[in-house]
């Protein structure tokens, strides 16, 4: 088992009133698996998503990852966790502009204590995989959306993740671009990667060993 | 239209609180600021300035000091000015002012004191152009005995009442009587030479109190001398001439030397001054400060208002699409500029009203928008308007190039060009911070070495009483009732020790003598040094703790003087002595006069402690100006103090019923010295905060932008595992870098402007190391805390926020 939610529960009160963005919700996540959250636009999939990344906390209800309690450890630790053991692909692919290919995918690292010559080893080593050796020093600006988001996801792979969440990866690309995306996803999974993808498309999701269809922020 | 534009923009006014409040009372405070130094420098700089001043000269003495004719003292010869408009028809007329020594005025049989008094020349009113309240300005000075006062005293003589022809007496004289000829109105003047009443010059011939004075020869140097030439004469040529005239019968190696009345104040710095002046380098200083000041707030209005337009990106993109075009745009930022300068314009003018009774009481001063001409304020006020406009053009400008499409897209990017600009406007502000920062140390901290250099004498718990008595001439009898006096000052229990003096360390130049002409013991003679002598009784230098450092004060002989003196070291290197020792009981000659060295007394301050020692020679008399007291231990508490004051008073009027009383704390009035410079000092700091402040407000504004630009990268760094450390690091260290560069920069500026200053001082601090280094770690804390605060909140913000996707 690489994750189990147990009856989780997300509200925001506003207005005096609390509205529910998940409402429990049970999962378990075992390695291995390549999942897609499903639902319509406002159902709570990005949230969930941020929930399992640890990036958003939840008011009701048990998370296990690997052998911690992320519900009950401090901020600090749970940082140290997803720093390890998780990396995020986003819709907007969100790299840095001011810094090149190279640069994006040593970013995590300087936050890894890596010494220079490790750092340099995997950056090629991600980069060779890729096959962006020869983009290496260009700015995001000067690539295509579908290569934007190859640099996305490897950066998000550079430190060797157990789990992979992507937010949208394909939303803002075309079908091509997509499929290519999606190819690779496949890839990682063959290779061992957990990933959990939240998709609008049916086809992507197919790609995928199990589907989680969300509505209202509950699992149906 | 404009009203619309009014609507929106009072609107964003009100909705964005805490960012107008910033910018508002960060413009507020750099416009209080620099009106508040340019009233007081306007004020400094308005000195003697009057219809025709600018054809009023003063003519002083250049002495020989070291074979060069130097600035000797602000005085001339009572033949000075008759004999000048004598030999230059240049000059159409001249005043003399011979100061009137502890005038005291009776009228009613009630004496009135604390009066500043001259003789002055009948062409008193055509050389200083006043017209006079009452009375004939063509006659008032003409005949002896006539006296005109200014409105002030005789409004405490006569009230409301008519004082023309009425008649007053002056104490030391009673057999005369004067007439009041005129009343002047001279309360909003503004001058150098200050003047309560004046007497005619005409009364010097047979009025007692100068009995001994009046001879018109070159032997009488006390007379303050202005000169009105013709207008357009080229007065520097005039003055070649007056410099190279020597008159018949002049055998001093001196020479005549003019300088413009209007300079006076803010650049003569002479002994015998008519009164302490001011300080053009002080001056010069405070006004730069108030440009620094006023141009740090608007540089932080231009970095809040830019960093600020970001959050407005969306309505400017809006407008654009909608199809506003960018003249029209500049036109609407350009009207929330002016808004918020006016009201910013309003509130510093409300609080220079409401400061300026502190400011006055801090600086010693009067000032107030009426007695500055309105018509001198006119280029500051146009230093205001310009700076104004363009600190509101550029946030205009900047905020109407926006791109829409992208501005619609949520992807604001202002150029690296203008963010450059913003970051040089930051550095820039950090270097006037760290300027300011090291001058304020560094006037502290002379301030200090001067407080705490020893002064070679104790003034603690010293206290001098001098007054006029009325009733008595200065004779024999009058000497040993003064002698009684001091008797029965030191029997009361409240007072170690009590003598007499002419004069006391803390008196500057006031009752010393400066001479010219020095026989040493060795028979060489000195023509051409300046020096200075007083008389004391001999325990004058055990009261004051002065050290011996051969020899001992005036041996005591039955007389009440002897032709002993003591010599300061400073007098004894002077005459090139190096065993101290040996020089006691050798003979120097001056005035005519052989005189005994009994004693050579280590160096002590005289004149402050922001001029040097002097050569100075104390001669053995029973001079009755001063009497100095030293207060016994018991009286250190205050109630002790009140009570021997009291009994001191007591004892004085016992002695002499028919008297003024005043005393005076020596340790106070020595350091009143250099008040003008703890003021400068004072002034320094303040300005100083004020800079600070808006230097952070300015800084808190660019973090805010910073961060708000930097939203998405700190997200996805912290995504990738960055922690908040690693964030703050990473936000911070470019404000570091800039107060660094700012540091460098700073160095050499600020040691450079107060190398300056101090050498407007005899005894100088250091400018240490630390305190450049104290400046620069204080600037980079102001600097971080500022910064950590925006810092903080961004690099805490859950990244979820800023990532979240449209
Ligand atoms: N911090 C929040 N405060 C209030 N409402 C929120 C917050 N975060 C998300 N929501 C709301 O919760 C719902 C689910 O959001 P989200 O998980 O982003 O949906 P999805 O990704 O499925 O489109 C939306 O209606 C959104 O407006
Ligand atoms: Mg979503």
């Amino acid at each position: 088992m690489l994750l189990q939610l147990n009856n989780i529960f997300k509200w925001v009160n506003s207005g005096g009133q609390r509205i529910f963005l998940l409402k429990d919700i049970s999962l378990t996540v075992e390695e291995g698996e390549f999942i897609s959250v499903m639902g319509p636009s406002g159902s709570g999939k990005s949230t969930l998503l941020n929930v399992i990344g640890m990036l958003d906390g939840f008011d009701e209800g048990e998370y296990h990852f690997l052998d911690e309690s992320v519900h009950s450890i401090k901020e600090k630790h749970r940082a140290n966790l997803y720093k390890e053991y998780i990396g995020f692909v986003f819709q907007s692919y969100h790299l840095l502009d001011e810094l090149t290919v190279k640069e994006n995918l040593e970013m995590p690292l300087l936050y890894k204590k890596f010494k220079g010559s490790e750092r340099k080893a995997m950056v090629a080593d991600m980069l060779d995989r890729f096959n962006i050796v020869g983009k290496k020093d260009l700015f995001p600006a000067q690539l295509s959306g579908g290569q934007q988001q190859l640099v996305g996801i490897a950066r998000a792979l550079i430190s060797n993740p157990k789990l992979i969440l992507a937010d949208e990866p394909t939303g803002n690309l075309n079908s091509a671009q997509g499929e290519e995306i999606m190819g690779l996803f496949k890839q990682l999974n063959d290779e061992g990667v957990t990933i959990i993808q939240v998709t609008h498309s049916e086809k992507n999701a197919s790609h995928g060993s199990r589907i989680i269809n969300l509505l209202d922020g509950r699992m149906i | 239209m404009l009203n619309l534009f009014l609507k929106i923009a009072t609107r964003y006014l009100l909705k964005n609180k805490l960012y107008s409040f910033i910018n508002i009372f960060g413009l507020a405070i750099g416009i209080a600021s620099f009106v508040l130094i340019m009233l007081y420098v306007n004020y400094e700089k308005s000195y003697d300035k009057f219809d025709g001043s600018e054809n009023v000269y003063r003519v002083f003495m250049d002495y020989l000091e070291g074979g060069e004719y130097v600035p000797g003292d602000a005085n001339a010869y009572i033949v000075s000015g008759p004999t000048l408009k004598e030999e230059f028809p240049e000059i159409e007329s001249f005043v003399r002012f011979r100061r009137i020594r502890n005038l005291v005025v009776m009228h009613n049989n009630t004496p009135y004191d604390g009066i500043v008094g001259s003789l002055a020349d009948s062409e008193y009113f055509d050389v200083f152009d006043r017209g006079l309240v009452k009375g004939d300005q063509r006659t008032a000075l003409n005949e002896p005995y006539s006296v005109v006062l200014s409105t002030a005293i005789a409004q405490k003589l006569f009230g409301d009442g008519n004082p023309i022809g009425q008649s007053i007496k002056i104490a030391g004289d009673d057999s005369v009587t004067f007439t009041i000829t005129g009343v002047m109105d001279n309360s909003n003047r503004n001058t150098h030479i200050k003047n309560d009443l004046l007497v005619s010059f005409k009364t010097f011939h047979t009025w007692k109190i100068f009995e001994n004075d009046w001879k018109f020869t070159w032997n009488q140097n006390e007379y303050y001398t202005y000169i009105k030439v013709a207008p357009n004469t080229d007065a520097k040529l005039l003055n070649q001439k007056v410099m190279a005239f020597v008159p018949e019968g002049f055998e001093f190696k001196e020479k005549h030397h003019m300088e413009p009345i209007e300079d006076i104040h803010l650049h003569s710095n002479k002994p015998y001054e008519a009164e302490a002046n001011g300080s053009a380098s002080s001056v010069k200083l405070l006004a730069i400060i108030a440009f620094i000041t006023l141009v740090l707030s608007w540089i932080n209005y231009m970095n809040l208002s830019t960093s600020k337009s970001l959050e407005r990106a969306k309505e400017i993109g809006i407008r654009k699409v909608v199809g506003a075009r960018r003249p029209q745009l500049i036109w609407q930022f350009l009207l929330e500029s002016a808004l918020i300068n006016c009201i910013a314009i309003i509130l510093a003018i409300m609080a220079v009203y409401i400061l300026l009774p502190s400011f006055n009481r801090f600086i010693g001063q009067n000032l107030s928008f009426a007695t500055v001409p309105l018509k001198s304020l006119a280029p500051y006020f146009f230093i205001l308007i310009a700076g104004v406009s363009l600190a509101a053009f550029y946030p205009a400008f900047v905020l109407s190039k926006y791109n829409p499409t992208k501005v619609l897209k949520g992807k604001v990017q202002t150029s690296k060009n203008s963010l450059d600009f913003r970051k040089g406007l930051i550095v820039c502000q950090f270097i006037a911070t760290i300027v300011l920062l090291v001058g304020t140390f560094v006037a502290n901290k002379q301030i200090n070495y001067l407080k705490n250099r020893p002064i070679g004498a104790d003034l603690n718990q010293v206290i001098a009483l001098n007054g006029q008595v009325l009733d008595r001439a200065y004779d024999s009898i009058f000497y040993q009732d003064f002698d009684v006096l001091l008797e029965e000052m030191k029997r009361n229990p409240y007072i170690a020790d009590a003598t007499s003096a002419r004069t006391y360390p803390g008196d500057n130049f006031s009752n010393m003598n400066s001479n010219l002409g020095l026989t040493f013991p060795d028979g060489h003679t000195d023509e051409t040094h300046i020096w200075y002598n007083y008389g004391a009784r001999p325990d004058y230098f055990n009261l004051m703790g002065m050290n011996f450092v051969a020899g001992d004060t005036f041996l005591q002989t039955t007389e009440k003087r002897s032709n002993n003196v003591v010599v300061n070291e400073e007098m004894a290197r002077f005459m090139g002595i190096i065993d101290m020792d040996a020089l006691v009981g050798k003979t120097i000659k001056f005035w005519g006069q052989d005189w005994t060295v009994s004693g050579i007394v280590k160096d002590y301050n005289h004149l402050g402690m922001k001029s040097a020692v002097v050569p100075t020679i104390i001669r053995h008399d029973r001079n009755t100006q001063n009497v100095l007291i030293k207060l016994d231990e018991k009286a250190i508490t205050m109630t002790g103090v009140d009570k021997a004051l009291g009994k001191l008073e007591r004892i004085w009027h016992q002695v002499f019923p028919v008297s003024t009383y005043n005393y005076t704390f020596l340790d106070q009035k020595f350091e009143a010295l250099f008040n003008e410079d703890r003021k400068f000092a004072k002034a320094f700091q303040i300005f100083t905060l004020l800079a600070i402040l808006i230097a952070s407000l300015g800084l808190f504004g660019l973090t805010s932008y910073t961060c708000i630009q930097r939203k998405k990268e700190i997200g996805v760094r912290k995504v990738n595992g960055a922690t908040i450390t690693q964030i703050l690091q990473l936000l911070n260290q470019d404000f570091i870098k800039w107060v660094g560069l700012a540091f460098v920069v700073a160095i050499p500026i600020s040691w450079f402007a107060m190398h300056t200053w101090l050498e407007g001082f005899a005894y100088k601090t250091t400018i240490s190391w630390w305190v450049f280094a104290l400046a620069g770690f204080t600037a980079l804390a102001i600097a971080l805390l500022t910064v950590s605060w925006q810092s903080f909140k961004a690099a805490t913000t859950n990244p979820v926020e800023s990532l979240r996707d449209e």
